[in-house]
Order: structure tokens, then C-alpha cells, then sequence
């Protein structure tokens, strides 16, 4: 009983006190599992030995979207890493304006690069030019520029890619399996985004080589539970399906909750994105999902890897060229019970 | 002299408008809702020939109506008492993700939902303070509430979805009792003990006078400042026990849930009766706004139609229901003279 | 100069008549009469007061009237009749309007000014009669319509927009544009020219209204009127928000617009006013012309008293009772509100019945309402049975109630049914933890409304659907099911009907029998005198007379009330309160 209202008085002052209590709630969330290039021993990477000081300016949209809040990290642990790198990140707030008010007070500061994930493409392409004539190479992180002339270096995954993956793994399992005439599900994310859009024109493509097609496709927002509501919504549709493919792992929690909840295991699961919880529940192989496509968010551990080589006028080791290549578009890849091993370390 | 304009009425008219007042708008909500179900059977007949499936049709139906149900009657409340609450999706997702943060998740079911209704409570009490004693606008304030409530829930989740590892809470939304789903039966209660406080108690009691006339419920006596406040923390409440709800059929929160929760429980107010300027409002027409709003969203996913598509109708009823009001509490000539 | 064309919305001109131009004029008249026989006979004539028949048209120009020689006729109403419902604002007026004279309309509340100023303006509509300008039947549509025919109205309440400049509020509804853009230089140019006419060239026109003083302001609003080109301004107590060496400057400028042919309706409560301004007067009385073109300099203050409150509304009281000597429930001592009313001390015993004589702006309901605790007080304190009173909840607790001036804004929840709101500050005393008792609700309002002789007696009817009359009655029965000891009543008969104010005097007495404590405020002088035991005058924030009833007639206190401020001090100085 005493300990029962010890409780009480705790949370009720948590919830009066809320801005006081905050840093205590903050400091239990989970360890962070940052995707990092350790490969940072001189004598196999002669590009890791230290060089000339390398600042490197970084904005990405304040988004709370597990995905973006990887890329973050993403960025900031692989800085962490080089003793000749200074990182700044600068608040960047949630859309192209705040953001084009962000780096514009970031280039003032004349770092030696700028590692930018756009909130829109288009919207903040005057703002990489305006880097790039101020003489700092822009690398643009996943959402293109439209001007060739606003960054130095594009990185991005493959949104068209990851739908075909989809598509191939789900055709190729139910061609082994021997379905002639299968249902399957589809659950996009925001279906105005051109990603998802392109998602989806290479999930059919894909599937189209099979003689396929969806039967069913209930878009939800990126969120857990606009993903159950989806997934329930698409459930109660198709009373039979055999295969589903997910299009964010974010979400899939969701539809995974919701497929549970209605007792439904007769079809498989595709997943995308990649998270370490997707990943691991491939792994331990007791849910209907049995695949992920990737969308990488290593690009930000990458970006800032060639961030530096370019701020020290380096190339990629591996290559001939003296310098780093101007496009890398990332291979979805496509993460099993099999593979996923080999994967778990890029899960986020 | 003074404009007088309430035109005396026969006995027998306002006996057969009080007739329409309680009964035939509800009515009206039925019928469309056994409209979009008999589209739903035209459509798709091969589906509505098994019973199972549509014993289970009728239970997601109702069970995806749960949490925004609950929130709803909340924003009636809140609505009739003449002011709006903007801020119930942001609300939450912070009691969401607070209940959900590792340390809360430490004490166990009875912890998070203890927190999570805190938590509304709380959100809620602030609200009201701001618009009874800051005098700010109701719009002003819980928009502001709006924003800065998502902002203090991506900044305890760290942005991250917030996994619920508690088998009770996540039990919620699978579990049944008499067949029917628990989450039903949490609204369910929640109608009926709204009902009861609006239709019942002197709390309800003061909260048509306040909506309807603050001036007169004031100068009768009535402390008006102090129930706007509390008809905010009532709605927090509510936002608190949605927030259990959504967490449970989710297993998990994050900043980023009950996206435009607020749009919804509004429209579904106004559709189920409730006057925008307040002082009337009923709980069952809510609820039957509330499920319009499911079985449409029922309807569309079954025929695999475009959420587009599924918003521009909800839009149009939204619109036709206030329009309905409209006539039915002015005459043809009044509208069509101004 | 333009003249509206007619959009034959006139009563006299039917659509079926094929040769209106020719029949409508005969039409006019004979509507005109049979709505003179259609008035009851307890009108104008019944009360004894000397008055034009209209078929007497047209009234032959006063030999007495101004001394500025009045122009043509330039407006004349001819028994214009405009009814709401309960209550009939104008009852037949007769009213003539020259070409460059000041035209002052004298009457009490109720007299059917403001809705008069409101027919000429477009606002409302009249019912029958004629109301003819510059030659034509005029019947505005819209008040942008009476704008554009010449005539204009300066409100009390000036009806400008504070956040827009003086040249955007002088053209606001017709403002010079090109190709939808507004021409602000033109449009300053304009209104320049305009306030340079008025005599304050000084008024920059691209100054925001907020930032200028009250006088200021209304000069504004004739410079409005003035960008109509129009040829009557209506101005309604024009002097009531002025200093007075501002209103010497009004005074100026109304003589020019005169001088420039422009005629003038001037109303004012202030009669040295009218004896510096005016040329001829119109009295109205409960909704009638009682005496027309009287001249505004030489006719007595006595006649022009007399012919606005000659007798016409029949005021049953009940008999009075002989007054209960007992120590006071309410002690009001030194209550100040800055701008509203100063220093108002007054007593009320159980049982007596204490009435406030003034006009709207003396303070009367403002300090009701700080008696009552809905406004905050600056200085003084209110003590009710010993205990002090500081706001609503607490007067309310004590046993104080309250009907306001404004029953439907700030008394009634219309939808709701008359039991609820006949319970509405004592449904927490009948509910049982927190549940409410609406049958213990009904048979109590059953029984008030028994007592009420409410009229429908079913109380689950909503209260809108109920006469002025009984929806007050419900208000007041509000407070004798909360077991109240003091009463405050603001205007209680005010649009109520004869029949339903008779009942209502006497469910006063009758409360003051059971021992009830009332204060009472009206601006109807023979209410407040018939009702109340006391009577309070109050003039301009303070309470210049306090006297038995008895000793009081209606002139001595229409004096008081109406008396120009300057012979505010001579009042105060001559007959201390």
C-alpha cells in the first residue's frame, strides 16, 4: 500500500512538474545504436590517418521520425569518430523555411562543408547554390537538388529500388510456393510523397514480371498507429491475403500490432527501411514478417566519411579517382532470415 | 425600446421541434449510417455473405471508432461549454510517450495508465488556466498547446517510437469480454458516463448555462471561469484514457500519433449536433458522428478506394450536416433575405 | 446631388397597380388614414395633447420656428408605424423636417427615438406611413442605401473602425478605386478637403482612428457623412461623449453644414442645448409625436416636460403599503467605479422597495451591477446582513439576485426550456451529490410559475418562444426559489407589455411584503415613482436627490435627470441629496 502511494506522489509530481522532471524521463530512452565506419585503422585506410582540420556544418529537419532522427545520429557518432573533424549542427526546424533561415546563418560561420538532408529538394536547391558559390562544397543527403551547380556530392537511397525489391522477393516467394492467383496487400506511407509514389511504381513494376498485382492498398502516415489503423482497415478487406508489403518499418509496428491482434498469420510480410526492430524480428522468425528492403540511414555515416575526404581533397581509396565521385545512390538490398546477421549492425 | 425578435410559437410546433431536436437528428445519423453499410453489402456482397466476417466488420468498425470516440466526448463537452479544444491529438501524444518512456514503463501497467491520465489531466488544467485566468482565446491557446505539446513529446522520446514491452497494456486492444472488445467496452463507458455527467449532473447542468449564455450563468452565480477550466481538464482526461488506448492497439507512441486527432473529434461533434458558438450539444450524437466517420473509412478500405476519395466525402457530409443545422434553426426566407 | 431612384420596396406602391406614378400618391393617403384609425384610441388624442391630424397635410410651417428662416421641407413622416413583436416602437409619428435647420427630438427612453433614427437610416423597416425625402416615398433597403439618398447617422456608439485611418473610415462602403486597387492619395486628398470644410483641416487623414480622442472621432463620422454629399445628418446625443468646450465646437460646425442648407436632426437630453442649437422641437412620447415644430428657444422647459411625459401608458400600481421602519440589509457606502459613477452610497431595509430615477449613461445600471459584484469596485464596499459582497458567487450566497437591464445577452439561455432557467442559480440546491433533480426542478418552477401567473404556464417549453413579459417573470421567479432577501432589478418592464407590466408591479409589492428587499432601476420616471418607497436621482455617475416617493412628482424628477451639466453644481449646490 505505502508503496502504491509513494508511486502516486511520484507521478503526480512528474506530471505537475513536467519541465522539471523532463532530463529525468530523457535519461532512461533506450541506448542509441548509431551506424558508424570504424574502419578507422591507418595502416589497412591510409584516408584515416589524420588531416588537415575538416569543420563540417550538418542540418536535417527536426522530423520525428525514427528514419530522420537516425540520420541525425547517424552523423553525429561517424564525427565523432575523426579527431580532425568539428561538427556543427545547427536547429533546423520542420520545414524548407526555417531550414533555409538555418543554413544561411550556418554558412556565415564558413565551415569547410556542408552535409545537408533537404526538407524539400527543390525549396532549399538556391540555398546549395548559395553555399557552393560561397566556395563550400554542399553534400546533399537523399532529397536531390534539382541544379547540378547546388552540391558537390549527392547520396541518397533508392525509393524506385526498394519497390522492386519488394516486389521481387514477394513474386519470388509465391512463384516457390506454387500461389497462381495471389492476394496481396499493400500499406504505403504518406501517399502525396513522391517517395512513396516511387516506391510503389517499382513494387508493381516488380510484381507485374510475376503476373501480379495488389489487391488492396491502405495508405498510413509513417506513424505506429496510423499503420495499425491501416493494417486493421486492409485486414478486415482482405479476409485472405498472402503476401503484405509494408513500406516503413516505423509504421510496421503498427501493422504488426494490428495483424496480431486480429489472429491473422495465413500470409507473409515485407517490411522497409530496415530498423534494428524489423530486423531483429526477422532474425527471431516468430512474426509474419519475414523480409525488409532497405533505406538505409548509413547514408549520414557516409556522408560525413566523404565530407571529410572532400574537405581534405581526398578520394575514395578504393578507386583510381583523386576524388570523390559526385552521385553514390545507396542498393536497396533486400534483409532475410539469412542475411540478417550480417545486417543487425545497420538496423536503427 | 429594444429589437425584439423570438416570434411567439404554437404550442404543438415547438412540441413536435423537440421531437426533431432529440430523436430525428440521431435518426438522421442512423439512417446514413445504414446507408453507407447497404452500399458496403451492394458493393461487396461476396464479403457481406459470411456472417463472421461481418460480426467482425460491425466489431473493427466499432473498435477503430474507440479512441477518437472517447476523445470526442471530451471535445463536446468542451464545445458546448463554448469553447474548443485543439490541442487533443498533441495531448495525446504526450501522455502517450511519457507513459511509454522507459521509466515509466518500470511501474508496470497500472503506472503507465496512471501516468497517461496524469498526464491529460494535467495538459488539460493548463489549457484552462490559460483561457479562464490568462484570458486568452480558447483557438489561441490550445493551438499553442498544440505545438508545444508535440514539441515536449518528440523531446522525451527523443524522436524515437516508443515501444510499449508491457503484455497488459498491449492486451488492451486484443483482448474480449462477451465477445466484444475491450476497447469497445472502455467506450462504452466512457458514452455513458458522459451522458450521465451532461444530461444527469449539475456539472453538465453548468456546462449548457456557460456555452449557452456565460453573461447569465455568471450573473446567476455560476463560477463560469472556473468550469471552463475544468471542462478543459476533462478533456485531457480523455485524451489520457485515449492515449492507453492507442498505445495498446499500436504497442508502442511517439510524438508523431494522433495525427489531426483534433480535426476529427470536432467534425464528429458537429456532425453528431454540437453547436460550434456553444450552450447545445448531445453525447449520442457525437458517438454516432464518431462512427459515420469508421464505417465510411469501413467502406472505402473494403472497396480498395482512395483515401482522397474517402477525405472529400467526409469532407461533404461534414458540410452537409451544418448545413441541415442551418435550415432546420432558421426559416427559408431568413436565409435566403441576407 | 443624387436622388436615389425608388426600388419599390415602398408600401404605398403596389406591384399589381398599373398606373402606379398616378395612384400611388391617393394609395399613400389612404393607407395612412386606415392605419390612424387602425391605432387605439388610447393614443395621442386620448391624452388631451395638441396634435396634427395627418390629414391635415402638409402641417403649415411654424410662424414661431427658427429664426434662421427654414428652407423647403426636405423630410416628413407621416404616421410612421413600426411594431415588434410585444411591443409597437413607433405608433404613429409625425415629424417635418426644413432645409438647413436644426431639428431637435425630444423624448424619454423609450420614446421611440432610436428606432426612429433607425428607420431613417435603413436599418429597420417601417410599417406603415410615409416617410417622404426631398419629394420621394423613401425606403431604404440598406443603411449603405440611406447613405447614398443624403441621409447619414451619427451614432451614440460611433459605429467607426478603430485600426483604419480617418480617410478609410471617411469613404468606408464607397471607396474610390481603380481596378479593384484603393486610391489612398485620392481618397486623403478627399478627405482632406472634406475636414477642412468641417473647420479641422488639422486632422492628418492617414492617422488611425484608435489614435484619436473621442471628439476627434466624431468628427470623423461627419466627415462620412459629409463624403455622401449627404442632405440630412442624424445625430444621436452627439454631446454625451464631449467635453464642453468641445461641444462650443460642434455647436460650430453644425452651424455651418446649416448654413450650407444641409438640415440637421438633433437629439440631446440636455435642454440648454436645445435652446443654443435648435430651431424647432418634436416631442415623442411612447412611440407618438406629441408636439411638433414647437420653437426650440422660446417654448417653457415646463410644456416641453409636460408634453413628454403626458399620460398615455395606463401604470397600474398596487396600492402602496405603509413603510417598514427596520434597520437596513444592504449598506452601500462610497462605491466609485472611475468613469461610470462615484461615491454612491444608498441603503435598502427588508421590505422596501428602493427605486433609482436616471437616464442611460448616469451610472444606474453600472452600479447595480458593482452592487452586485459583477464589476469590481475602485472605492467604497458593499455589506449585505453585515457581511461584505465582493463578487457574484458570494451576493448570490448571501441571498442577493439579480435581473439585468439586458435579459436575453446577460439573463436567459433561449433554448433551454423555462424550468432551467427558472433554476438556473439554484439547480446545485436541489441536486442530490452532484446529480441533478429535474422533477424536483419542474414542481418548483410549476409553483413559482403558478405564483408568476406565468403565461404559457408550461414550463418545458423552451423560454424563447415566451412574451418580454414572461420571460421577466421567470427571471425574477429565478430568485424567489434561491429564498432571496435583496432583489436588484435594472430596467424590469422594459419591453413588456402594458398588460404583463401591471402583473409584474405587482409581484414586486407582493415580494416586498414577504419582507424581500428591493432596489430598483428604471428610466421610466412614473415606474420608479409608483413602485418605490425611496426614490435615488442619479445624473451623470452620481446620486444628486434621495427622497420618500411621496414627496417627488414626475416633473421635479425629470428635471433632475434631464438638467444640463451646467447647472449640474447649481443642483447639487441648491438641493443637497
Amino acid at each position: 500500500m505505502s508503496a502504491l502511494s509513494r508511486r502516486r506522489i511520484l507521478f503526480g509530481g512528474a506530471a505537475v512538474g513536467a519541465g522539471a522532471l523532463l532530463t529525468a524521463c530523457t535519461s532512461n530512452e533506450p541506448e542509441t545504436n548509431a551506424q558508424v565506419n570504424t574502419n578507422t585503422g591507418t595502416s589497412a585506410n591510409p584516408n584515416a590517418a589524420a588531416g588537415q582540420k575538416v569543420i563540417i556544418g550538418f542540418s536535417a529537419p527536426a522530423a520525428d521520425h525514427g528514419w530522420i532522427a537516425a540520420i541525425t545520429t547517424n552523423a553525429k557518432a561517424q564525427a565523432a569518430v575523426y579527431p580532425d573533424v568539428e561538427f556543427r549542427a545547427v536547429e533546423s526546424g520542420t520545414d524548407a523555411a526555417a531550414q533555409r533561415a538555418a543554413i544561411a546563418t550556418l554558412i556565415a560561420q564558413k565551415p569547410t562543408v556542408i552535409v545537408m538532408l533537404p526538407a524539400d529538394g527543390k525549396e532549399l536547391d538556391s540555398t546549395g547554390l548559395e553555399a557552393m558559390k560561397a566556395g563550400i562544397p554542399v553534400i546533399n543527403l537523399d532529397r536531390a537538388f534539382p541544379s547540378r551547380a547546388a552540391y558537390r556530392l549527392q547520396i541518397k537511397g533508392d525509393n524506385y529500388g526498394m519497390g522492386l525489391a519488394a516486389g521481387h522477393y514477394i513474386g519470388e516467394q509465391l512463384k516457390a510456393k506454387g500461389v497462381t492467383n495471389p492476394i496481396i496487400g499493400e500499406i504505403p506511407g504518406i501517399d502525396s510523397l513522391e517517395l512513396t509514389q516511387e516506391r510503389t511504381q517499382g513494387f508493381n513494376t516488380a510484381l507485374a514480371e510475376y503476373g501480379f498485382k495488389v489487391a488492396n492498398r491502405r495508405p498510413a502516415e509513417f506513424t505506429a498507429d496510423s499503420g495499425q489503423a491501416a493494417a486493421t482497415a486492409l485486414l478486415q478487406a482482405l479476409p485472405k491475403m498472402d503476401a503484405l508489403w509494408n513500406h516503413d518499418d516505423d509504421q510496421g509496428i503498427g501493422v504488426l500490432a494490428a495483424i496480431k491482434q486480429t489472429n491473422r498469420s495465413e500470409f507473409f510480410m515485407v517490411g522497409g527501411a530496415g530498423s534494428k526492430l524489423a530486423i531483429d524480428a526477422i532474425t527471431k522468425d516468430d512474426s509474419v514478417l519475414k523480409a525488409t528492403v532497405t533505406y538505409s540511414p548509413s547514408m549520414a555515416s557516409s556522408a560525413i566519411s566523404l565530407a571529410r575526404l572532400i574537405g581534405q581533397g581526398k578520394g575514395m581509396s578504393d578507386l583510381v579517382e583523386l576524388q570523390v565521385p559526385q552521385e553514390i545512390t545507396l542498393a536497396s538490398e533486400t534483409i532475410t532470415k539469412d542475411n540478417a546477421a550480417k545486417y543487425a549492425k545497420l538496423g536503427f | 425600446m429594444t429589437t425584439q425578435t423570438a416570434p411567439p410559437e404554437a404550442t404543438t410546433k415547438h412540441e413536435r421541434r423537440k421531437i426533431d431536436d432529440g430523436v430525428l437528428r440521431n435518426l438522421g445519423l442512423v439512417g446514413v449510417l445504414v446507408l453507407l453499410i447497404v452500399v458496403g453489402i451492394i458493393t461487396k456482397p461476396d464479403l457481406y455473405s459470411d456472417p463472421t466476417w461481418v460480426k467482425n466488420n460491425f466489431l473493427t468498425i466499432l473498435q477503430q471508432a474507440s479512441a477518437i470516440g472517447v476523445v470526442t466526448v471530451g471535445m463536446t463537452f468542451v464545445i458546448i461549454g463554448g469553447g474548443i479544444d485543439l490541442s487533443v491529438g498533441a495531448i495525446i501524444a504526450l501522455a502517450g510517450v511519457w507513459a511509454t518512456t522507459l521509466a515509466t514503463q518500470s511501474y508496470g501497467a497500472g503506472g503507465m495508465i496512471f501516468t497517461a491520465l496524469i498526464v491529460g489531466i494535467a495538459v488539460g488544467l493548463v489549457n484552462g488556466v490559460l483561457i479562464s485566468y490568462g484570458k486568452l482565446v480558447p483557438f489561441i491557446a490550445t493551438l499553442a498547446m498544440l505545438v508545444a505539446a508535440r514539441g515536449l513529446a518528440a523531446q522525451i522520446s527523443g524522436k524515437q517510437t516508443q515501444i510499449s514491452a508491457n503484455s497488459t497494456i498491449n492486451s488492451l486492444a486484443s483482448e474480449r469480454l462477451l465477445g466484444i472488445p475491450l476497447l469497445v467496452w472502455i467506450l462504452a463507458l466512457v458514452v455513458a458516463a458522459g451522458w450521465v455527467l451532461l444530461n444527469r449532473t449539475t456539472f453538465g447542468r453548468r456546462t449548457v448555462a456557460v456555452g449557452g449564455n456565460p453573461e447569465a450563468a455568471r450573473l446567476a452565480g455560476i463560477n463560469v471561469k472556473r468550469h471552463h477550466m475544468l471542462l478543459y481538464a476533462l478533456s485531457g482526461l480523455c485524451c489520457g484514457i485515449a492515449a492507453i488506448m492507442l498505445t495498446s492497439q499500436a504497442t508502442s507512441a511517439q510524438a508523431a500519433m494522433a495525427n489531426l486527432y483534433e480535426l476529427d473529434a470536432i467534425a464528429a461533434a458537429i456532425i453528431g449536433g454540437t453547436l460550434l458558438s456553444g450552450g447545445r450539444g448531445t453525447i449520442v450524437g457525437a458517438l454516432f458522428g464518431v462512427l459515420v466517420f469508421s464505417t465510411i473509412t469501413n467502406l472505402f478500405a473494403i472497396n480498395n478506394l482512395s483515401t482522397e476519395v474517402q477525405n472529400m466525402v467526409k469532407g461533404a457530409i461534414i458540410v452537409a450536416a451544418v448545413l441541415i443545422q442551418q435550415f432546420r434553426y432558421r426559416s427559408f426566407t431568413q436565409l435566403f433575405k441576407r | 446631388m443624387t436622388i436615389p431612384s425608388r426600388d419599390g420596396r415602398t408600401p404605398a406602391d403596389p406591384p399589381h397597380q398599373p398606373t402606379s406614378e398616378h395612384a400611388s400618391p391617393v394609395e399613400a393617403t389612404d393607407q395612412a388614414a386606415e392605419s390612424a384609425v387602425a391605432t387605439p384610441p388610447s393614443g395621442a388624442a386620448a391624452a388631451g395633447v395638441a396634435l396634427r391630424t395627418p390629414q391635415e397635410t402638409p402641417p403649415p410651417p411654424d410662424d414661431n420656428g427658427g429664426g434662421d428662416g427654414p428652407g423647403d421641407v426636405v423630410l416628413r413622416l407621416t404616421d410612421v408605424v413600426k411594431t415588434f413583436p410585444g411591443v409597437r416602437a413607433l405608433d404613429g409619428v409625425q415629424l417635418e423636417v426644413r432645409a438647413g435647420e436644426v431639428h431637435c427630438l425630444l423624448g424619454q427612453n423609450g420614446a421611440g427615438k432610436s428606432t426612429l433614427i433607425k428607420v431613417l437610416a435603413g436599418v429597420h423597416h417601417a410599417d406603415s406611413g410615409e416617410v417622404n425625402f426631398l419629394g420621394e416615398s423613401f425606403a431604404p433597403a440598406t443603411p449603405q442605401a440611406a447613405m447614398r439618398a443624403g441621409i447619414a447617422t451619427i451614432y451614440q456608439e460611433l459605429d467607426l473602425v478603430d485600426d483604419l485611418s480617418v480617410a478609410e473610415n471617411a469613404f468606408l462602403g464607397h471607396e474610390d478605386s481603380r481596378f479593384g486597387f484603393s486610391r489612398r492619395r485620392a481618397a486623403a486628398q478627399k478627405t482632406r478637403g472634406i475636414l477642412a470644410r468641417l473647420g479641422h483641416g488639422e486632422i492628418p487623414p492617414r492617422t488611425m482612428v484608435r489614435d484619436l480622442p473621442a471628439a476627434g472621432k466624431q468628427i470623423v463620422s461627419m466627415a462620412r457623412a459629409l463624403s455622401h454629399e449627404a442632405r440630412l445628418i442624424v445625430m444621436d446625443e452627439p454631446s454625451a461623449v464631449l467635453a464642453h468646450d468641445e461641444v462650443e465646437n460642434l455647436f460650430r460646425i453644425i452651424r455651418e453644414l446649416t448654413a450650407q442648407g444641409i438640415a440637421v436632426i438633433y437629439i440631446s437630453h440636455r435642454m440648454e442645448e436645445i435652446r443654443e442649437i435648435g430651431d424647432r422641437v418634436t416631442v415623442l412620447k411612447d412611440g407618438r409625436t406629441t408636439a411638433a415644430n414647437l420653437p426650440a428657444r422660446s417654448t417653457p422647459t415646463r410644456e416641453l416636460v409636460s408634453k413628454m411625459t403626458g399620460r398615455s401608458i395606463e401604470y397600474v400600481f398596487p396600492p402602496r403599503r405603509p413603510p417598514l421602519q427596520l434597520d437596513p440589509l444592504l449598506v452601500v457606502d462610497g462605491l466609485s467605479r472611475a468613469g461610470e459613477f462615484a461615491d454612491a452610497s444608498l441603503t435598502v431595509a427588508p421590505g422596501e422597495i428602493v427605486g433609482i430615477a436616471g437616464l442611460v449613461g448616469s451610472g444606474r445600471s453600472e452600479l447595480l451591477e458593482t452592487i452586485f459584484g459583477a464589476r469590481r469596485a475602485d472605492a467604497g464596499t458593499v455589506t449585505l446582513d453585515g457581511q461584505r459582497i465582493t463578487s457574484v458567487g458570494k451576493a448570490v450566497s448571501k441571498g442577493m439576485g439579480m435581473a439585468p437591464e439586458e435579459r436575453k445577452s446577460q439573463a436567459l439561455l433561449l433554448d433551454e426550456p423555462v424550468y432551467k432557467n427558472m433554476t438556473l442559480a439554484s439547480f446545485s440546491g436541489f441536486a442530490k451529490a452532484g446529480f441533478t433533480d429535474t422533477a424536483g426542478e419542474r414542481r418548483a418552477a410549476e409553483k413559482t410559475a403558478d405564483a408568476l401567473e406565468l403565461r404559457p404556464r408550461d414550463v418545458n417549453r423552451p423560454i424563447r418562444t415566451l412574451s418580454g413579459g414572461n420571460q421577466q417573470k421567470v427571471v425574477v421567479g429565478r430568485w424567489l426559489l434561491e429564498n432571496t432577501k435583496l432583489l436588484l432589478l435594472d430596467e424590469p418592464t422594459r419591453g413588456v407589455d402594458v398588460g404583463a407590466r401591471a402583473e409584474l408591479y405587482q409581484v414586486i409589492h407582493d415580494l416586498a411584503e414577504r419582507g424581500v428587499g428591493v432596489l430598483l432601476v428604471s428610466s421610466e420616471v412614473p415606474e420608479v415613482l409608483g413602485l418605490a418607497d425611496r426614490v435615488l436621482v442619479m445624473r451623470e455617475g452620481r446620486i444628486i436627490r434621495e427622497a420618500p416617493a411621496s414627496e417627488l412628482d414626475e416633473d421635479t424628477v425629470l428635471d433632475l435627470v434631464m438638467a444640463g451639466s451646467l447647472t449640474t453644481e447649481s443642483i447639487l449646490e441648491g438641493e443637497p441629496a
